[in-house]
């Protein structure tokens, strides 16, 4: 495999997308092209983001450890955590543009957006799995606890695991 | 709002590192609950942050390339302790959880075909929904109340965000990109309008 083309299309897929499964559509092209991952892989990737700990776009991480061993998930890593440090060049011209009420106008309406956008998408791939009532349930439960501030994200995680074993059995 | 990330609050490099790898090593689920995590543990429980400050880290981390995440752990480190909380924050963060990942990688592949993995992960995200719910609400709250407080037009208008933005991404299945705009557009109006209104 040749590290620094792989390195190059990572850091080109971060860098030109935003959010956890940004970079999914530009990797997709790239790595099946150069033929360094199969369907399977890019699944099993999205998968293990999903249920490991930290931000969605560890799923990347995953994909370089699935496809490049530990060097391509330790070049993965790297490729992740550069482009975010664009957000001190934000920064700067925000603090330049924060005294005019449209500059916090145009944040204000972006985080309403991203808000409600997460809630759309997730809510999404949660109906595309048809759903029982069981499930709908323990959604409502969960919002619940978490909006009581009275029980962790990963104390509501265990006890809905728990539960969906106990309901559907092993 | 200016002040919001740009105030140096002290805190040592080791207690940073210590915050943000205890989210690292414990937030499964993704986004929604790191996010939930990072509420939780700066706004909430260390009183470092405020929920306006939160929003408006949110903001400038949303126009960034790259994981947004990442950019919102880089202000709140860069705001707590300086350029070099910064990187000890998105080290904190990451260097657990990208190890669990790697972990999980090798070990993923020989039980996920096992029901129970099936099931726990099924009921696990029914719960990464509801708690990406109050998140995200805990994200717009500062900004609805700043409208409601302002009159019924602006209210109307930021609400009018959330359901412009359901809208266009549900029927007409418009890019995100465009979401984005359309929402920054009406914030911007929506802004420039309660302060004239103001004077």
């Amino acid at each position: 495999m040749n590290w620094l083309l792989f390195f190059v299309i990572l850091f080109k897929a971060v860098i030109l997308s935003t959010g956890g499964f940004g970079p999914l559509p530009m990797l997709h092209a790239d790595f099946i092209e150069q033929a360094w991952a199969t369907e399977k892989q890019f699944a099993e990737a999205l998968a293990i983001g999903q249920i490991a700990p930290g931000p969605n776009g560890l799923w990347v991480v995953s994909l370089g450890k699935l496809t490049g061993g530990f060097y391509g998930a330790v070049l993965a890593g790297i490729a992740l955590v550069l482009p975010p440090f664009l957000v001190l060049i934000t920064k700067h011209f925000y603090q330049k543009l924060s005294k005019y009420p449209a500059t916090n106008g145009f944040l204000a309406g972006v985080v309403l957006v991203v808000s409600s956008f997460s809630i759309l998408v997730l809510g999404d791939i949660f109906l595309q799995d048809s759903p029982d009532v069981f499930l709908v349930l323990v959604c409502l439960f969960s919002a619940a606890l978490a909006a009581s501030r009275k029980c962790s994200a990963n104390r509501i995680l265990v006890f809905s695991i728990v539960a969906g074993i106990l309901f559907y059995g092993a | 709002m200016v002040d919001a990330i740009n105030v140096n609050k002290k805190i040592s490099f080791y207690r940073l590192f210590y915050h943000w790898a205890y989210i690292g090593a414990v937030s499964f689920g993704g986004g929604a609950v790191v996010q939930f995590m990072i509420q939780d543990k700066f706004i909430y429980k260390l009183h470092l942050l405020t929920e306006e400050e939160y929003t408006e880290i949110i903001g400038v981390g949303q126009i960034t390339p790259g994981i947004n995440i990442l950019a919102y752990t880089i202000l709140i480190g860069q705001r707590l302790a300086g350029w070099r909380g910064s990187i000890v924050s998105v080290l904190g963060l990451i260097l657990p959880s990208a190890a669990i990942t790697v972990a999980l990688s090798s070990v993923y592949i020989l039980f996920s075909d096992l029901p129970a993995v099936q099931h726990a992960l099924r009921t696990a995200f029914a719960a990464i929904l509801g708690i990406s719910l109050v998140t995200n609400w805990r994200n717009m709250k500062p900004i609805l109340r700043k409208g409601q407080q302002a009159g019924i037009i602006p209210i109307g208008l930021l609400l009018s965000i959330v359901l412009v933005t359901a809208i266009l991404y549900q029927f007409l299945h418009v890019g995100v990109v465009w979401l984005y705009a359309v929402g920054a557009f009406i914030g911007a109006l929506t802004y420039i309008f309660m302060e004239k209104n103001k004077k």
